[in-house]
Formats: structure tokens, C-alpha cells, sequence
């Protein structure tokens, strides 16, 4: 060899030796690579783990063991060998310090649970199992909080406490992160029993049922046809439920008003149906017959096909009504809750009952009313045994008559945060029948101290914990 | 149309008179003042009334007649006559 030979030998062995290290150092960056990157699981809504986790998987690179096989004591290594050969496999390695197990690479790259089976049968072999593969991957990590952007969310302490206006951090109900499981569907139907809704509402137009096309108007023996397009008016018996109040306008912002619109404020419920049926007046009242007659369209509007599942009831009285009793247990027996005002007299329902939060019928929840310190507000109705439970219903921001948005109090504000909250298992969980709905949303809350002996669960709706 | 301070006393003032058989001239304004209600029926609901649990803000009129205080309820919606001989009357 020349001189010159052995130079150009020399940095050929030298870019050999270069491109195998780099390939080597390629290979571990892809690992690194594999092993950091996650797949998110529905990929707007959850992200992945902030730690990896380590995972079984089946899968195996080709010329890897397939099996584990431990044999039984006294079997030789030439036995071993003997056999393994025999059924075309090769014993790739022995782990001593896991009592002797035997990784076997079966040379037809057969499927491992064959493998096993055809190795556990053999009168040598104490046991074989799969060989997995352990990978770093990527798991269902915790939820990551979901912030919607409209403008006025920041004041919507009910949904996410910071602690602003001197409130107390975390006394809320979780929304941002029970959004990053759901944010609501509007295959749900949720009737707001109330003055109406005004369905023209820049923040809650999108969410608005509408009699759906092919189904004919609402048909009633006694009060006759009613174009019910946009929904039910009981107070006329008319087809319009067009709110001249508000209230009602503000529950249903409450329950839905369209989220991440860029407008106002986001509801509990992102996507929703809401349907407005009305029975009390301009003035925030009405009569017990109408509230029967809206309650009575709903059922009728469930066996049509509409899939409604919750009535919002914020109102109340302290008159006991046996029909008013009847129809909602006409409704638990069509799968629907009924969501209901405690009360606002600062009394004990327990001693003075609420109705209709007060009926003893199996869909019904009763709520309290917290203020954003998580105090039972001063005017809330209680009761240990008559209140199932509280949610935020102080200084409730929503929206209200004219495209506008104010801030109100009452448990009727605070009803609609269940109502809104129990949308949103439905929503996860559409089969979900109205006893398990009622159980589920009465263990999904926080403990309060002030609520301690005061209502039935002694805590605070958590929307997050209702969706775990 | 909404209803004023002004016009819920004025309206306090007749219907009182009616209900006693009295002139208006001799209803006299003991006080007004305003407050926070527990509800919309203002927490004077008539019989069989069903109202929206909303705290509403509203005046609380009392009103003198014949040497007895009368108490009306009002917001800007509505005048209401709060247990008058024992009961209560959206007017």
C-alpha cells in the first residue's frame, strides 16, 4: 500500500466511523423524541401528561422475545435448548435473577399469545407468559383548566374564583377544568321554566331550541294548536316565550350562553339547547296552573322526540301544590330533572318547606345559594335534610334584556349552575337515567364548612368532579 | 312602562284609600324606603303565586290611615299591598 493509499484508507474509515456515530446519535435523539412526545386524547379539549408514564404495549420489534418461559427445576439447559429448537424458537437470553425465566424469540415471528399457549402446555414449563414491551408514552395526564375568551369571564367568579373583587380563590365551581373534558353538546335539551327567555340575545341566539323540522306544532286537547317554534308560553297558551322580565333570560345565560364567541359572558354549558317556555309575567310571578301547563309541554315534548332532559325551575313559594307535585313526578317517570330554587327568606326548609324545591319526588334537587367567600348567602333558604345542595348565586353576572348583562342574586341564580352542570354529565354521559344523574351530582361536590348542617350534602356542585 | 318611586307611593296611597273607604287626602306617607326583596313577588305573594327566587330591589312604602301604619311593596314593575288584614294583593 502507497502512501497515498493509506491516507485515502484512513479517511474513509474515519467518515465511516463519523457516519456510524451519527446514526447511533440519530437513532437515541428519535428515541429521546419517541419517549417525550405525547398524543393528546381529544386533542382540543385534553392535553397530555406533564410526566411520562410507563406503559405495556403488545407490540414488538421484529427479532425480539416473544415470551417469557419459566421452566420447571431439573430441566437442563441442553433440555431447554433442545426444545426450544424443536418448535423452530431460540433462547435469546436467561435472566438469572428472575429465577431463571427464559426469553424466547420464536424465529416465525408468531404471535405471542399462540407462543404462550403452545409453551404452557408442555409438561417442563412452570409457566410463559407475553413478553411486553415497555414503552415511555404518553397517558391521559390531569385535565388542563379551559379559559373561554369572552370578554367578560373574568367577572364570572361562580365559574372560576382568582379571588377577584375580594372573593375566595377556588370558591367556584371548576368549570375551566371540567371544560377540558366537555364544554357542553347541543344534542341536550334544557327547558328554562321562568318569565321566558329573550331568544334574541346576541349570547344566546346560537343556543336556543327551535321545534325541530317534521315535527308538528304542539297539540294540546284543551288549549289546541300552538305554533311552538321557538318554544311555550303558558301564560297565554301562545306560542311565543319572548322574556319581559329578565329573569329568565339571565338562567338561561347562566346554563348556556354561547362560550368562546368572543361576546359577554360563556355559560356552564359552551353548546347547549335551551328551551324557553314561560309562565310568569313582566312582573317575575305566576300562577301555579301555568307553571303545571309548561311543565306538562315539556313531558309532552320528550315523548315527541326532543331530547330534553333537565327543567331549571328558579321560583317558588311557600304553597304546597299536589297537581304541581303530580306533573313533576310526571317528569321523573319521563327521565327528566327538575332543578329547583330553595328560596330566598333565610329560612329552614326542613321547618317551612319551599315548593316546588321541597317535594319529596326522586328527580328533584333543591339548591342553596353560596356567595363567592363560600358563605351560605344571607338569604338563602337551608335545610339538612330538604336542600340537596349549593352552588354560586351572589352577584351572578349574565345576561339580561336588550343584549345586555347584569349582575343578580338569588337561588334562582343558583339553580341554573346545577342545571347547567348536570347538561354537562349529560353531556358526557347521554344515557345517563335521572336517578343516577341525581346521584352523581350530589357526590360531586366540595365540603363546605358553612354549609355543615345546613343542607343534605354539606357542599359546594364541583362541574369537574361530576364529569370524573 | 316602569314604574317610579313617586308613582308606586301615589298608586300605595289610592289603593289603600279604596280598600278603606277613605279620601286619598287622608292616607298620610309614614315612610319610604329603599330595599332588598327576597323574591319578585317582592315577599308579599298572593295565594297560589309562584315567583322568581331573584333578590329584587325595590321601596317599601308605609303608609298612615285612620291611626293604623299600612305597608306596601314596590319595584318597578309592580305595587303590592303586603298583609293587608292578613293577606297580600298584587295591585
Amino acid at each position: 500500500m502507497n502512501r497515498n493509499n493509506f491516507f485515502i484508507h484512513l479517511a474513509l474509515a474515519l467518515v465511516l466511523i463519523l457516519v456510524a456515530a451519527f446514526a447511533g446519535q440519530l437513532s437515541r435523539w428519535r428515541k429521546e423524541w419517541r419517549s417525550r412526545v405525547h398524543i393528546v386524547p381529544t386533542a382540543e379539549k385534553k392535553q397530555a401528561a406533564t410526566s411520562d408514564e410507563i406503559a405495556l404495549s403488545e407490540t414488538r420489534s421484529f427479532g425480539s422475545p416473544e415470551v417469557l418461559v419459566k421452566f420447571k427445576s431439573g430441566v437442563s439447559d441442553e433440555a431447554i435448548e433442545a426444545l426450544t429448537a424443536r418448535l423452530h424458537d431460540r433462547v435469546e437470553d436467561r435472566i438469572e435473577n428472575a429465577g431463571g425465566v427464559e426469553a424466547i424469540d420464536d424465529l416465525d415471528n408468531a404471535d405471542p399469545a399462540s407462543i404462550v399457549a403452545e409453551y404452557s402446555k408442555l409438561p417442563e414449563v412452570e409457566y410463559a407468559e407475553p413478553n411486553f414491551e415497555i414503552n415511555l408514552e404518553a397517558s391521559e395526564g390531569p385535565l388542563v383548566p379551559v379559559l373561554p375568551h369572552d370578554p367578560q369571564f373574568e367577572n364570572q367568579w361562580a365559574l372560576s374564583n382568582s379571588g377577584q373583587n375580594g372573593g375566595k380563590k377556588g370558591a367556584d365551581i371548576s368549570a375551566p377544568l371540567a371544560w377540558a373534558t366537555t364544554t357542553g353538546t347541543d344534542k341536550l335539551v334544557v327547558a328554562v321554566l321562568d318569565t321566558g327567555v329573550d331568544y334574541t340575545h346576541e349570547d344566546l341566539a346560537a343556543n336556543m331550541w327551535a321545534r325541530p323540522d317534521g315535527m308538528a306544532p304542539y297539540h294540546d286537547a284543551e288549549l289546541g294548536t300552538i305554533d311552538d317554534l321557538n318554544g311555550f308560553n303558558a301564560i297565554d297558551n301562545a306560542s311565543d316565550p319572548m322574556d319581559d322580565n329578565g329573569h329568565g333570560t339571565h338562567c338561561a345565560g347562566i346554563i348556556g350562553a354561547e362560550g368562546e364567541n368572543d361576546l359577554g359572558i360563556a355559560g356552564v354549558n359552551w353548546k347547549v339547547q335551551i328551551m324557553p317556555l314561560k309562565f310568569m309575567g313582566a312582573g317575575g310571578s305566576g300562577t301555579t296552573k301555568d307553571a303545571i301547563e309548561a311543565i306538562n309541554y315539556v313531558i309532552e315534548r320528550k315523548k315527541a322526540g326532543v331530547n330534553v332532559r333537565i327543567i331549571s325551575a328558579s321560583w317558588g313559594s311557600t304553597q304546597r301544590s299536589r297537581s304541581l307535585e303530580a306533573v313533576i313526578r310526571k317528569a321523573y317517570e319521563n327521565d327528566i330533572l327538575f332543578v329547583a330554587a330553595a328560596g330566598n327568606a333565610s329560612t329552614d326548609n326542613d321547618r317551612t318547606p319551599h315548593f316546588p324545591s321541597s317535594y319529596d319526588v326522586p328527580n328533584v334537587i333543591s339548591v342553596a345559594a353560596l356567595d363567592r367567600h363560600d358563605q351560605l348567602a344571607s338569604f338563602s333558604n337551608y335545610g339538612v335534610k330538604s336542600v340537596a345542595i349549593a352552588a354560586p348565586g351572589v352577584d351572578i353576572l349574565s345576561t339580561w334584556l336588550g343584549n345586555e348583562y347584569e349582575e343578580k342574586s338569588g337561588t334562582s341564580m343558583a339553580t341554573p349552575v346545577v342545571s347547567g352542570v348536570a347538561a354537562l354529565v349529560l353531556a358526557e354521559n347521554p344515557r345517563m337515567s335521572v336517578d343516577d344523574l341525581r346521584k352523581k351530582l350530589l357526590a360531586s361536590t366540595d365540603p363546605i364548612v358553612a354549609l355543615k348542617g345546613k343542607t343534605v350534602t354539606g357542599g359546594r356542585i364541583n362541574a369537574a368532579k361530576a364529569l370524573e | 312602562m316602569a314604574t317610579t318611586k313617586n308613582d308606586a307611593v301615589e298608586n300605595a296611597r289610592k289603593d289603600l284609600a279604596k280598600r278603606l273607604k277613605i279620601d286619598a287626602a287622608d292616607v298620610k306617607e309614614h315612610s319610604v324606603e329603599d330595599t332588598d326583596f327576597p323574591d319578585m313577588a317582592l315577599g308579599a305573594a298572593e295565594d297560589g303565586e309562584m315567583s322568581g327566587q331573584m333578590m329584587t330591589r325595590g321601596w317599601r312604602i308605609k303608609l298612615e290611615a285612620q291611626g293604623q301604619t299600612y305597608e306596601y311593596r314596590a319595584d318597578k314593575n309592580q305595587v303590592r299591598a303586603f298583609k293587608f288584614k292578613g293577606k297580600n294583593y298584587r295591585i
